[in-house]
C-alpha cells in the first residue's frame, strides 16, 4: 500500500516536473525574447533589463535559470500579463476557482442524476429501459458541448427569457474577492442584500452548469451501468443470493457500496474532461474562469499568460486526478492496477 | 428566431415566479423586488477595453467613451442638438479683436472626485486648467513624458505650435495667447480630448513617486467617479455626489466589456445591458421590433471613401480618377454594404456639418462615359489595379471587403481588372502609410463639429506624413484654401472657402466620397435623457433611469 | 429439388463474420453504421452533390430564408448566409472537411501510436519505465486541453490544429498497444514461436498485429469521435480552421453573428457535428459489444 502511494506521489512529482520544464521551455519556444516571455515586462529600459536579467539569472547556465524560475514560481511570482499588466499569479488565483466552481456543481448534478439512472439501467440490463437510457446517454456524450450551450442560450435566455446569458453575477453587485468562489464570496462579503445577490448568482449559474452536466451525466450513467453489471455478475453477489438475500437486500448491502467504489477512480479520470468542457462553456457564457482567460491570452498572443495558464491548468488536473485516485485506493485497497475509464 | 411582445411579457412573469420560488427555497421569506431595487445602476455594454482613462493620450473611441464625458469636464462643450459651443467649466469667454487672445472665466465651487485613493482639499481653479494644457503642450513639463508622452489629437492638429502661452490672471481667470488666429481653436477646446485634470492630485502623485497613476486611477470633475477596472471584463463607476451640473445620474455606471456585437445585442435583449455600443447594422431591425428597446438615429460626422494613390501613375491623372469615380454606383453600394443605413456622400463633409453644401457637385454613375474617358487617357482594356479593403468593421464602412468586391465587378464593366488586397489591421495601416496601394477603401470619423477636422487631416500636404492622407495628395492651392479658412472667424467667409475647396476636390477627385453612415444608439426604454453625441463619445451624465 | 445433408455440418463462420453477426443484432449500431456510411458518402461525393461552390458569394442573395419559408426559394434549400453563400453546399463541404480531416488525423495518430506502443511494449528497463510514466500522466490530460496548449504554442490555424490533435491522440494508441503487446507476448503461442527462434519483429507482425486489428478499430472509433469533436471545437473557438473555410465548427462560430436573423446557420452545422459523432459512437459501441459477445460465446 505504502509502495503504491509512494509510486503515485512519485508519478505525480515526475509529471509536475515535466510540466514545469515544458512551461520553462515555452519561454524559449515563443517568438519574443525569453526574458520578456518569463517576466511579461515588454518595454524594457537598459536598467530594468539588467535588473530582470539578474532576477531570472539569464546570464547563468540554463539549469540555473530553470531553478531560478522554479523558485520564483514557488514564491508566487509568475510574471505579469502582456495584455493586462497584472501579476499572473493573481489572475490565475481569481479565474481558476471560477472554473472549479462550475465543474464542481456540474459534477454534483451529474452524480445525482447519472448514478441512480445508471443503477436503474444496469439492473434492468437488456430490457427496454436499459436500451432507452443507453441511447439517451450515447446522444448525451455525442453532443458537442459548445453547440449545446448555444442551444440552451437560444432557448432559455433569448426565446424564453428565463436566465441571463453571461457572467457569474450581475455587475451591479460588487462582490469583493476573498475565496474566488462566488457563493462563499457573497456570504463573506458585507453587502447589504445578500439574498438578492445569491439568487442572481444562482440564476447565472444554471445554464452553464446544465450544459456541462448533460455530457458528464451521460458518461457517469454509462460508467455506473457497466459497474453495476460487473458487480451484479460477480461471485460475491451470487453468493449473497444463494444465502437467500432478497434482490433489494443484495443491492443495498452489497451493490451500492461496491459500485460506488468501482466508479470513484473512473470519475477521477473524468475530472479533466469536466474541466475541459467547463473551459469551452466559459467562453460561450463569458464566465470569468481559467478557460476564458487562457483563450483570451491565446487570441492576444499573451505569451507569459499562456505559459502560466498552461502550467496551472495541467498541474491542477494532474494533482486532482492523482489525489482522487489515491483516495479511492485508500478506501478500497483491494482494487487492481488503475484502469482507464472505458465507456 | 422571432420575439413577440405578448410572449415576452408572459415569460417575464414566469421568470419572476421562478425567482420567487428559488428565493423561498433559499431564505424562506424576503422581499425580492425591494432588495433588487437597491441595486440602482446602469450597465453599458462597451465594445472594448480602454487603453487608459485619459483621452489626451489616445484618440480611439473606446478610450474616449470610457473617460471623457463620464470622468471629466472640459472648459467648453458642444450642444448635442445644434453643435454650437456652450460653456463647460468656463462660464464665459472673451476673444480679443485680433483673434489672438482668449480669456476664460472659470466656474467656482466645482468639486473634484473624492475617492478611496484621493481626497481633494480644494475645488477646481485656474491651476488645473494650466496643468491640463501644459501637460501636452510643453515637452519639459514633469508630466509630459508620463504614459508615453504622445498626445495624438493635439499633435495631429499642431496645436502645440499654435498656443503661445497659457497664463493665470487670477484664481478663476485664464488667458490663452495664440501665435496666429485659429477659428477652430474654441472647437478644439470643446472636443473629448481637451479634458481638465486635477493639478492637486498630480502633485500628490509626484510626491508619492507614482505619477503614472494619474491616467489609470483618474480624478476629474465629471458626473461619475472611478471605482475599479478589470481589463476585458468591466469598468465600475459610481455617481459623483457633488457634481456641479445636476444631482441626477444613476447611482452606479458599469461598462460590461463585450467585444462580440451579437453578444452585446443578446445582452440588450435579455436586459443584462441597458445600452449597447455599436449595434451591428444587420441587426437593427430586431431592435426596432422590440417594444422595450429604443433605437436612436442621427447622421454621423463621418465619411467612407475610396482614395486613389495619387503618387502613382496612372492615378496621378485627375481624368483617370474621375473616370473611375464615374464607373461605380454609390446607391447600390449603400444598399448592399450599409443596408441603406447611410446617406450618399457628395463631398467629404457630411450633411450635419454647418459648412455642408446642399447644391454641391457630385459625380454620377456613367459607365459609358467612364470607359470613354479611360480609353482617351491611355488606360487599355484589361488594365490591372488593386483595391485595398480594410479588414475591420467601422461605422463609416461596415464591410470594406464586400464593397471592394462590388467595386471589382463595376470596374470589370469598364475593362479594368481589379485585385482585392487585405492585411491584418496594423500591418494594413503601416503599409498604407508607406503608399504601397493603388487605391483603398477606408474612411474618417471626425472628433469635433468643425469642418477643418475633415479637410485638414484627410487631404492636406502635412497629413501625408502623419499618415491620414490616404490619397497621398498634395495641392498648395488646397492647403492655402483651408489655411485661410481657419484664419477667419466669420462662418460665412469660412463656408465660402470650404465650398471652393470642395469644388477643387471635385475637379481633382483624389478620393471618391461614398457614404456618411448614420450613428445608432440602442438602449432600453427605461433610460431617459440618453442622447447621441454626434461630436464625440457617449455621455451618461444626463441619463435617468425609471423603474 | 431439396437436398438433404448426409453429414451434420457445423457452421464455423470466420471471426470477422461472427463479429458482424453479433453487430447486426443491435438496431442502434446498424442505424449508426448507415448514418456513418451516409457521411462517408457525403465526404467522397461532396463536390458532385453540392449545388454551389461553398465559397462563392452572391450579393443578390444575402441571408435568404430556407426553401420552406414563405420568402425562401427552391434555389437554396437551406437558404444562404450573410455573404450569400449557399448553406446546403457549405454544409456538405463542411462535413467533408471535418470528417475527412478527422479520419486522416486518427489514421496518422494510429500509425505513430502503434509503432511507439509496440516499441514500448517490447522493451524493458529504465527508458521504457520513464516513457510509461510520462504516458500515464499525459493520458490524464484530455486531448482537447493538450490540443489547445499546442495550438497556443504553434499559433492558430487549421494545419496547426491538425498537428495538435494528432499529437494529442497519439498517447492513447501508445497506451493500448503497449498493454496489448505486453499481454500478448505472455501467451503460450507466442512463447512457442519464440522458442522456435522467431525474432521480435517477426513476432510483432505475425503474432501480435493480426490479433490487434479489432482492438485498433474500436480504439479508432473512439479516437475518431474525439477528433471530430476536438477539431470542430477548435474551429468554433477560432483556434483551428479560419473563415471562410467551410469547417463545421468554424461555420458555427460564423453563424453566431447572424444567430437572430438566421437560426439555421447555428442549428445546421451543430446538428451535423452531433450526428457525425453520434454515428461514430454508435458504431464503436456496437462493435465493442459485438466483440465482447463473441468472446463470451
Amino acid at each position: 500500500m505504502i509502495r503504491y502511494i509512494v509510486r503515485h506521489i512519485n508519478l505525480m512529482l515526475f509529471t509536475l516536473f515535466a510540466l514545469s520544464v515544458a512551461s520553462f521551455a515555452l519561454a524559449y519556444l515563443f517568438p519574443a525574447d525569453p526574458l520578456v516571455n518569463l517576466s511579461g515586462v515588454q518595454r524594457l529600459s537598459e536598467e530594468e533589463f539588467n535588473l530582470l536579467s539578474e532576477k531570472y539569472a539569464m546570464n547563468e547556465s540554463i539549469i540555473i535559470q530553470y531553478l531560478q524560475y522554479m523558485s520564483l514560481l514557488f514564491q508566487g511570482d509568475w510574471g505579469i500579463s502582456f495584455s493586462s499588466g497584472l501579476p499572473l499569479g493573481d489572475e490565475i488565483k481569481r479565474s481558476l476557482p471560477a472554473s472549479i466552481e462550475l465543474s464542481a456543481y456540474s459534477l454534483v448534478i451529474s452524480m445525482l442524476v447519472g448514478v441512480p439512472l445508471g443503477f436503474f439501467a444496469g439492473l434492468r440490463h437488456n430490457k427496454h429501459t436499459d436500451y432507452v437510457l443507453l441511447g439517451v446517454s450515447v446522444a448525451g456524450y455525442s453532443v458537442p458541448v459548445f453547440w449545446l450551450a448555444l442551444l440552451l442560450i437560444m432557448l432559455f435566455a433569448l426565446q424564453l427569457p428565463l436566465f441571463p446569458l453571461s457572467g457569474r453575477i450581475s455587475l451591479l453587485f460588487d462582490i469583493p474577492y476573498s475565496t474566488g468562489f462566488i457563493l462563499p464570496d457573497i456570504w463573506l462579503s458585507d453587502i447589504n442584500n445578500k439574498t438578492a445577490a445569491t439568487i442572481n448568482a444562482i440564476e447565472h449559474m444554471i445554464l452553464p452548469t446544465l450544459a456541462i452536466s448533460v455530457v458528464n451525466t451521460a458518461i457517469v450513467l454509462r460508467l455506473t451501468r457497466s459497474a453495476v453489471l460487473d458487480v451484479m455478475g460477480s461471485d460475491f453477489v451470487q453468493a449473497a443470493y444463494s444465502r437467500g438475500l432478497t434482490v433489494s437486500q443484495v443491492i443495498f448491502r452489497h451493490g451500492i457500496r461496491n459500485v460506488l467504489l468501482r466508479i470513484l477512480p473512473l470519475l477521477a479520470l473524468q475530472t479533466s474532461t469536466l474541466l475541459t468542457n467547463a473551459m469551452i462553456v466559459e467562453v460561450i457564457f463569458s464566465w470569468p474562469g481559467i478557460g476564458n482567460w487562457l483563450l483570451q491570452a491565446i487570441y492576444q498572443r499573451d505569451f507569459p499568460a499562456i505559459r502560466a495558464g498552461m502550467l496551472a491548468v495541467s498541474a491542477f488536473v494532474v494533482i486532482v486526478t492523482v489525489l482522487i485516485d489515491l483516495f479511492a485506493r485508500l478506501i478500497d485497497p483491494t482494487q487492481g492496477a488503475p484502469r482507464r475509464g472505458s465507456l | 428566431m422571432y420575439f413577440s411582445g405578448a410572449m415576452l411579457s408572459s415569460f417575464e412573469r414566469s421568470r419572476a415566479w421562478i425567482s420567487t420560488c428559488l428565493l423561498m427555497l433559499l431564505s424562506g421569506c424576503g422581499d425580492y423586488s425591494a432588495e433588487m431595487s437597491q441595486q440602482n445602476g446602469l450597465i453599458y455594454c462597451a465594445e472594448g477595453s480602454p487603453s487608459s482613462f485619459n483621452p489626451q493620450l489616445d484618440t480611439s473611441g473606446t478610450t474616449v467613451d470610457a473617460s471623457s464625458h463620464q470622468l471629466y469636464d472640459r472648459l467648453l462643450d458642444f450642444d448635442t442638438q445644434t453643435g454650437r459651443i456652450i460653456p463647460g467649466l468656463a462660464s464665459s469667454w472673451l476673444i480679443s479683436s485680433d483673434g489672438l487672445t482668449y480669456t476664460f472665466q472659470l466656474r467656482k465651487n466645482v468639486p473634484f472626485h473624492s475617492t478611496a485613493y484621493f481626497t481633494p482639499s480644494r475645488t477646481f481653479n485656474a491651476d488645473d486648467v494650466i496643468f491640463s494644457v501644459d501637460r501636452w503642450r510643453l515637452s519639459h513639463h514633469p508630466y509630459h513624458e508620463i504614459s508615453g508622452g504622445n498626445y495624438p489629437y493635439f499633435n495631429s492638429l499642431g496645436l502645440k505650435d499654435v498656443i503661445k502661452s497659457v497664463k493665470r490672471v487670477n484664481g478663476y481667470r485664464i488667458r490663452i495667447t495664440l501665435h496666429r488666429p485659429d477659428s477652430s481653436f474654441l472647437a478644439n477646446l470643446a472636443t473629448d480630448f481637451a479634458i481638465i485634470l486635477s493639478a492637486e492630485y498630480a502633485e500628490q502623485l509626484l510626491d508619492q513617486g507614482m505619477p503614472e497613476r494619474i491616467d489609470t486611477f483618474p480624478i476629474g470633475t465629471g458626473p461619475f467617479k472611478f471605482i475599479s477596472y478589470r481589463k476585458d471584463r468591466f469598468i465600475r463607476f459610481e455617481k459623483h455626489e457633488n457634481y456641479w451640473k445636476h444631482p441626477f445620474a444613476p447611482e452606479q455606471l458599469i461598462y460590461d466589456i463585450t467585444t462580440s456585437s451579437s453578444l452585446r445585442l443578446a445582452k440588450l435583449l435579455t436586459g443584462e445591458c441597458d445600452a449597447i455600443a455599436f449595434p451591428s447594422q444587420s441587426e437593427l431591425n430586431l431592435i426596432e421590433q422590440d417594444e422595450k428597446l429604443s433605437l436612436d438615429v442621427k447622421s454621423g460626422l463621418n465619411v467612407g471613401f475610396w482614395a486613389f494613390n495619387t503618387a502613382r501613375p496612372p492615378f496621378n491623372n485627375p481624368d483617370v480618377r474621375k473616370a473611375l469615380a464615374m464607373a461605380i454606383d454609390k446607391n447600390t453600394l449603400l444598399e448592399a454594404v450599409y443596408f441603406d443605413r447611410a446617406v450618399v456622400a457628395k463631398s467629404i463633409l457630411p450633411p450635419s456639418s454647418w459648412a455642408y453644401q446642399e447644391e454641391g457637385k457630385e459625380m454620377s454613375y456613367n459607365p459609358v462615359l467612364a470607359r470613354k474617358l479611360l480609353r482617351e487617357n491611355g488606360i487599355e482594356e484589361g488594365f490591372g489595379m488593386n483595391i485595398w479593403a480594410m479588414p475591420v468593421e467601422r461605422a463609416y464602412n461596415p464591410n470594406a471587403r464586400k464593397m471592394a468586391e462590388l467595386i471589382q465587378s463595376y470596374l470589370k464593366d469598364v475593362g479594368i481588372d481589379a485585385n482585392i488586397v487585405s492585411y491584418e489591421w496594423s500591418t494594413f495601416r503601416q503599409r498604407l502609410k508607406l503608399g504601397l496601394h493603388d487605391s483603398v477603401l477606408i474612411g474618417w470619423t471626425a472628433d469635433n463639429g468643425d469642418p477643418d477636422n475633415f479637410y485638414r487631416p484627410l487631404l492636406s500636404c502635412s497629413a501625408i506624413l502623419s499618415g491620414t492622407n490616404r490619397a497621398m495628395w498634395c495641392s498648395p492651392e488646397y492647403d492655402k484654401l483651408i489655411n485661410d479658412a481657419v484664419r477667419y472667424s466669420d462662418p460665412q467667409e469660412r463656408i465660402d472657402l470650404y465650398h471652393k475647396a470642395s469644388d477643387l476636390l471635385y475637379e481633382q477627385m483624389p478620393l471618391v466620397p461614398i457614404a456618411h453612415a448614420y450613428r445608432y444608439q440602442a438602449y432600453r426604454k427605461a433610460l431617459s435623457g440618453f442622447e447621441i453625441n454626434p461630436y464625440g463619445g457617449v455621455r451618461f451624465g444626463e441619463v435617468e433611469m425609471s423603474k | 429439388m431439396a437436398r438433404f445433408n448426409l453429414y451434420q455440418e457445423e457452421f464455423h463462420p470466420s471471426p470477422l463474420k461472427r463479429t458482424w453477426i453479433e453487430f447486426r443484432q443491435s438496431h442502434a449500431a446498424l442505424f449508426g453504421l448507415w448514418l456513418f456510411l451516409f457521411f462517408i458518402l457525403l465526404m467522397v461525393l461532396g463536390p458532385l452533390l453540392a449545388p454551389y461552390d461553398p465559397l462563392t458569394q452572391d450579393i443578390n442573395a444575402l441571408l435568404l430564408p430556407p426553401a420552406w419559408d414563405a420568402n425562401g426559394g427552391i434555389n437554396h434549400l437551406f437558404g444562404t448566409d450573410s455573404l450569400g453563400r449557399d448553406l446546403l453546399s457549405r454544409l456538405i463541404y463542411g462535413c467533408r472537411v471535418t470528417l475527412g480531416i478527422s479520419i486522416l488525423l486518427v489514421f496518422v495518430a494510429m500509425l505513430v501510436g502503434v509503432a511507439m506502443g509496440a516499441l514500448a511494449g517490447m522493451t524493458k528497463g529504465v527508458r521504457s519505465s520513464i516513457i510509461n510514466h510520462l504516458l500515464d500522466s499525459i493520458m490524464v490530460i484530455p486531448t482537447l486541453l493538450i490540443a489547445i496548449i499546442i495550438v497556443a504554442i504553434l499559433g492558430t490555424g487549421l494545419v496547426n490544429s491538425m498537428w495538435a490533435i494528432t499529437l494529442a491522440l497519439i498517447p492513447q494508441f501508445v497506451h493500448t498497444t503497449r498493454d496489448f503487446v505486453r499481454d500478448e507476448l505472455q501467451k503460450d503461442y507466442v512463447m512457442a514461436s519464440r522458442l522456435d527462434g522467431a525474432g521480435k519483429i517477426y513476432l510483432f507482425f505475425n503474432a501480435v498485429l493480426p490479433n490487434m486489428i479489432e482492438m485498433l478499430v474500436v480504439q479508432g472509433t473512439m479516437a475518431l469521435s474525439v477528433a471530430i469533436l476536438d477539431i470542430s471545437a477548435l474551429g468554433f473557438l477560432n483556434l483551428g480552421a479560419q473563415p471562410p473555410s467551410p469547417e463545421l465548427g468554424t461555420m458555427l462560430s460564423e453563424g453566431l453573428k447572424v444567430a437572430y436573423i438566421s437560426p439555421l446557420s447555428i442549428a445546421l452545422p451543430g446538428c451535423a457535428i452531433f450526428l457525425m459523432v453520434l454515428s461514430v459512437n454508435l458504431v464503436g459501441d456496437g462493435l465493442r459489444s459485438a466483440l465482447r459477445n463473441r468472446f463470451k460465446h
